[in-house]
């Protein structure tokens, strides 16, 4: 049984290790599923307006800063796109596979799981009691998209968990 | 020729100063709305690194957005309302600003 870890393995890289094949499989996807940022329900989740009914606020916003925001979101896919041509079979554990990639890339990382996780949620109108589903059908392009987002939210988790240390020094 | 405005009706320079000084006062609220899809403790993360609260303050927070819809989590001055918001934007929050009632 693979045990997934995300860890740092010296100062400078991050290692996860127990990837199952599933799981390697819809990292491999991350590329393809981040570009369709752009469709309409998936760039309306991405690209907030930052007022819920100040029209001048919001069209600058759109003009402003979601060109600014749609860059860190590309930047972030493409750093995580590089180092997934690192994924490899786990020397630990056969079945498992790993990634090693530098300790600075973690916030791309988190960035383009979230992003996937929310791409896939509006492409496939995924809502709260969809995300409740415990029972996936493998024919069903729902099912399946709601399992990748429980399982890309697992990893998600891990990153969190490493987050974990850096909580703030002078806090308000 | 067009005279200026304090020279036709004084009055209205006056109420327009009131009332951009209440612009600049007047505090904005950033509010973060719940969403099915982002995770508590990524919640909890984002607000501890955007805003430096600690943790429990950032938990009760989470949980007021993830059981309420939505949590007012700063008040202030427009401009650092925005910054605030971009920031949340940027790690994919739901998050607005809005016109303190107060």
């Amino acid at each position: 049984m693979t045990e997934l870890r995300v860890q740092p393995i010296d100062e400078k890289h991050i290692r996860i290790s127990g990837i199952p094949p599933v799981l390697a499989a819809m990292l491999r996807e991350l590329p393809e599923i981040l570009e369709l940022r752009e469709l309409p329900n998936a760039h309306a989740r991405l690209f907030p307006n930052p007022t819920a009914d100040h029209d001048k606020v919001n069209d600058e916003w759109q003009q402003m800063v979601t060109p600014e925001l749609r860059h860190l979101f590309v930047s972030a896919g493409e750093t995580v796109t590089r180092d997934l041509t690192a994924l490899s079979s786990d020397k630990a554990n056969p079945e498992g596979y790993q990634v090693t990639f530098p300790i600075e890339h973690v916030n791309a990382w988190m960035s383009a799981i979230n992003q996937a996780r929310l791409i896939l949620a509006e492409v496939h109108k995924i809502d709260e009691n969809e995300m409740d589903r415990t029972d996936f059908d493998p024919q069903s392009p729902k099912h399946m998209a709601s399992l990748r987002i429980h399982l890309l939210g697992y990893l998600l988790h891990l990153f969190v968990d490493l987050d974990k240390g850096g909580e703030p020094e002078n806090p308000v | 020729m067009v005279l200026p405005v304090e020279m036709v009706q004084p009055g209205i320079v006056v109420i327009e100063k009131i009332k951009a000084k209440e612009q600049l006062t007047t505090p904005w609220n950033v509010v973060v709305h719940n969403d099915p899809i982002n995770l508590m403790n990524y919640v909890t993360m984002v607000l501890m690194r955007v805003f430096g609260y600690p943790r429990p303050r950032a938990e009760t927070m989470m949980l007021e957005v993830h059981n309420k819809g939505r949590s007012l989590v700063w008040s202030g001055e427009r401009e650092q309302a925005e910054h605030y918001v971009h920031q949340l934007h940027g790690y994919q929050l739901l998050a607005t600003m809005e016109k303190s009632e107060a």
